[in-house]
């Protein structure tokens, strides 16, 4: 397997999130035309790119429930923001973490590709856990009404 | 002689409850004055002269002016109603008593009312019978009234008092003085003329001179006819002059149409005028509103956008919020590559083994890396061995060559399953513009915070000075009439000064081409004299010269009356309108008659520098045409003769107004009765405020009365008492 087709393998996947999460998204993401009282992100994907590093932030991984209860956002996570190369550096995080999710940069190169599809379905869990847990953390302060309603409100509670 | 009311008085006629003896008001020559505070019965007064000259009064409830049968039931006073049993009758009527030269006459208009049933504010409860007008008249050395029997002869002493063609400029209500002159026709202005005036008599002399001398020429043609032998000669100039007669007559046909077009224009531009100073303003203010608003729009775009697109912030390779507080990865990843690299190239080590050229490497293959060699080209170093490698030096020659070394890669012998050497060494180099940043994150927080506050206020700053410009457009809008929008209102009126200044041009060609036909037609004329035969009887010559010079001077007597005239009106408007404002502290304007192109007068107000001054208050407006109105009287050569009947007529002029107002009307009506409320006070001993109390000491004024009601008492116990004060 060359490079590029492992980070095919890595970019062609498309993250879930918790069913349950649909709320927050809908609030948060403005996909496409929809507004609300709170600053938004546009796609929902911006929303889950920020809930991942926030959820490794605020070290909160939260396992997603069964697959049924899931949805994705029907994006690829090669087309994620494509016009830059924001994916590499989420990969670069990733790849940092790589103790975390099981895996070791060497052993790679040694493994045949069903080792390799279970190393990347990890790291797309390991992504899923902290965007759910970004996430929960969005969402419990969206219950609260803690959310401040300020165009600023992502970054500072990025901070 | 003047017509002066010498006193009216009521019979139950609403609040004026009592027979005539116990509501007479008395008035003299000069100015009188009844003061009566709103619902104290001024209108009630006015309405018996509207009963005297209209068989009519106005109904307070819907403004609208009845006939004296169909309101007869709101007329009598709800207490003598009251008072009157079912079965019996209540008398209600007006009485005014006027004279004028060497007879006075008491006028009485009456209706009786006989009560049917018990509901006295019911139309069906009450019976009305009209009483005959009663006239009655007396010369001043006899002692007692004798009736006037003829119905004409009544109707001409109740027109007498006033002549109906005047009553609109002696006689009106409140706001009615602003009907009676419209400024904006200029055939207003005429109307007053030539009906306070006697300029018209002079127009049908000139008419009936111009008559007489076509006949005196003609008959004096029919004659020359007769008397000559064919003479070729003179047929040839009565022909010629009948051509240029008919010249005469289509030029001035031409002129005549010419000049209703300058007269129209002038109409149009006059109504415009107001509207046009507005319309500039506005449109100029239209503009700027509409040029500000597009900047304000643009600006709340921007500043919306900016806001909307702050989080696109956390995404963007310049700003990368998103690797915020992420300054160990960068470490860890490099530690972390290097480690792959040393085992990576470790195993390629091994599986080359059969090549020692390729072993004995000082580095790794394919290392340093691309961006690390970059980093020492651009900063003339080399970290390798840490020594300076200076552009041009063999250091810096070498770096560049490793930097394009051939890519040997392909030559590799498999080491690996797979080689991951490329994503790991691209994963770095193409995430640079995110990690890069991270220590300057703080910083762009802060800008866009600054960038985001200084929109702000410019958004701000733009709002308000769009608000400041919209208020001044909405000042406008109260004087000026917006339905019409501006840039019509413009071309309008430019459109208007056009057509006058053309048919000024063709006005003045006309009439140069009319003083030459004239002219041609007067040598014509001379000719012909010249070409008559001697024995033509001498009557006919004698008749045309006198018929021809009378013509000529009733023309010119005319227009020197009419240009007097306008000189008049000029002055004694300036005189008027000046005493009308003298305790007014606005700088008044000079009120300009002009003879028009057309011959028509023309009517502007100017300020001392000779700028026509458009719009100013309804006070100041009403008192111009106050000032024009009195002008015309005065301009009069023979006196006005009527008295002044007036209810409320300061209600919009402005108590600075009132005290020059009562001087005026002094100085032109010979009489005046004026009721007004400006001058009640109901605090007062005297039911009079200051004004009232410095304006009754003044000699002019007459008498003074005061009306006063019992506000406390129910309707139906109403009565109007009055206190004479002068």
């Amino acid at each position: 397997m060359t490079s590029q087709e492992f980070k095919s393998h890595i970019l062609i996947k498309r993250p879930r999130y918790a069913n349950s999460r649909i709320p927050v998204i809908e609030v948060l993401a403005n996909k496409g035309s929809r507004r609300s009282e709170y600053s938004q992100f546009g796609p929902i994907y911006e929303l889950y790119m920020y809930a991942f590093l926030l959820g490794l932030k605020k070290e909160r991984r939260l396992p997603l429930p069964p697959r049924d209860l899931t949805s994705d956002f029907g994006l690829e996570i090669g087309r994620w923001k494509r016009e830059s190369n924001l994916t590499d550096f989420l990969l670069m995080i990733i790849f940092t973490r790589n103790e975390e999710i099981g895996f070791d940069w060497n052993d790679l190169e040694d493994m045949d590709e069903a080792e390799i599809t279970a190393v990347v379905s990890k790291i797309i869990t390991f992504m899923e856990e902290y965007a759910n847990g970004g996430l929960e953390y969005l969402h419990e302060l969206l219950d609260k009404g803690q959310l401040t309603n300020s165009h600023y409100m992502f970054i500072d509670m990025y901070k | 002689m003047a017509s002066i009311i010498n006193s009216i008085s009521f019979k139950n006629f609403f609040n004026y409850y009592g027979d005539y003896y116990d509501t007479r008001y008395e008035f003299e020559e000069g100015v009188n004055i009844v003061v009566a505070d709103n619902g104290a019965g001024k209108s009630k007064f006015f309405n018996a002269f509207l009963w005297l000259f209209y068989d009519q009064v106005l109904d307070s409830d819907d403004k609208i002016k009845k006939g004296i049968k169909d309101i007869a039931v709101k007329i009598i006073s709800d207490k003598a109603k009251s008072e009157t049993a079912i079965g019996d009758n209540v008398e209600t009527g007006i009485q005014i008593e006027y004279s004028t030269g060497r007879f006075k006459y008491q006028i009485t208009k009456s209706f009786t009312a006989t009560r049917l049933s018990k509901k006295i504010t019911n139309f069906d409860s009450w019976q009305i019978t009209v009483n005959d007008v009663e006239v009655n008249r007396t010369d001043h050395v006899l002692p007692k009234y004798t009736p006037v029997y003829d119905a004409d002869e009544k109707a001409n002493i109740i027109k007498q008092l006033i002549l109906p063609t005047l009553r609109q400029y002696s006689f009106f209500q409140g706001e009615e003085v602003d009907s009676i002159i419209d400024f904006g026709k200029k055939s207003s202005i005429e109307e007053a003329v030539r009906t306070l005036t006697d300029i018209s008599k002079y127009e049908e002399l000139v008419f009936l001179t111009k008559e007489f001398k076509d006949k005196a020429e003609k008959d004096l043609n029919k004659q020359t006819k007769a008397n000559s032998d064919h003479n070729e000669r003179l047929d040839k100039a009565i022909q010629v002059k009948q051509d240029l007669e008919n010249a005469l007559s289509n030029q001035e046909i031409k002129l005549a149409e010419y000049e209703k077009l300058y007269d129209d224009a002038e109409q149009e531009k006059n109504e415009l005028e107001q509207n046009f100073s507005n319309a500039e303003k506005r449109n100029d203010l239209d503009n700027k509103i509409k040029e500000k608003n597009k900047r304000t729009n643009e600006v709340a775009e921007e500043y919306t956008n900016f806001l909307e697109t702050i989080n696109n912030r956390f995404f963007d390779g310049n700003f990368s919020w998103i690797s915020l507080g992420f300054d160990n990865v960068v470490e860890d990843f490099q530690s972390k590559i290097q480690q792959f690299r040393e085992f990576h190239f470790e195993k390629k080590t091994l599986k080359n083994i059969n090549d020692p050229n390729k072993h004995f490497h000082f580095l790794p293959i394919d290392s340093p890396d691309t961006v690390s060699l970059k980093n020492m080209i651009d900063h003339e170093h080399c970290y390798i061995c840490n020594r300076p490698a200076l552009i041009g030096s063999e250091e810096h020659n070498h770096i560049i060559k490793l930097k394009n070394r051939p890519i040997e890669a392909k030559n590799d012998i498999d080491f690996v399953k797979n080689n991951f050497n490329n994503f790991f060494g691209d994963l770095q180099i193409n995430a640079q513009p995110f990690y890069n940043k991270i220590s300057s994150i703080e910083d762009s927080i802060l800008k866009t915070r600054e960038k985001e506050i200084a929109l702000n206020e410019r958004l701000t700053k733009l709002k308000k000075e769009l608000k400041s410009l919209k208020d001044q457009r909405k000042d406008i809008l109260i004087a000026g009439n917006d339905s019409e929008d501006s840039m019509t209102i413009i071309n309008r009126y430019k459109g208007a000064i056009r057509r006058i200044a053309d048919s000024s041009f063709q006005i003045e060609k006309l009439q140069d081409s009319i003083k030459k036909l004239k002219s041609s037609i007067l040598n014509t004329e001379r000719e012909i004299q010249a070409l008559r035969p001697s024995n033509i009887p001498e009557g006919y010559l004698l008749n045309y010269e006198i018929s021809t010079d009378l013509a000529l001077a009733t023309e010119n007597a005319k227009n020197r009356v009419f240009d007097n005239m306008v000189n008049l009106l000029e002055k004694y408007a300036n005189e008027h309108f000046q005493s009308l404002i003298k305790y007014n502290d606005l700088a008044g304007g000079i009120l300009k008659f002009e003879k028009s192109p057309s011959g028509s007068i023309l009517f502007n107000y100017i300020d001392s520098t000779g700028n026509i001054v458009h719009g100013s208050s309804e006070g100041f407006q009403r008192m111009k045409k106050f000032s024009v109105v009195m002008a015309v009287i005065s301009a009069n050569t023979t006196k006005y003769n009527y008295p002044l009947l007036a209810d409320a007529p300061l209600s919009a002029f402005g108590s600075a107004f009132t005290e020059g107002f009562f001087e005026a009307v002094g100085e032109v009506f010979p009489q005046s009765i004026i009721l007004v409320n400006d001058l009640y006070e109901n605090d007062d001993e005297m039911k009079l405020n200051e004004l009232g109390k410095k304006i009754i000491r003044k000699d002019f004024i007459k008498r003074v009365y005061i009306n006063q009601i019992d506000k406390n008492k129910e309707q139906i116990d109403r009565t109007t008492d009055k206190i004479k004060l002068k």
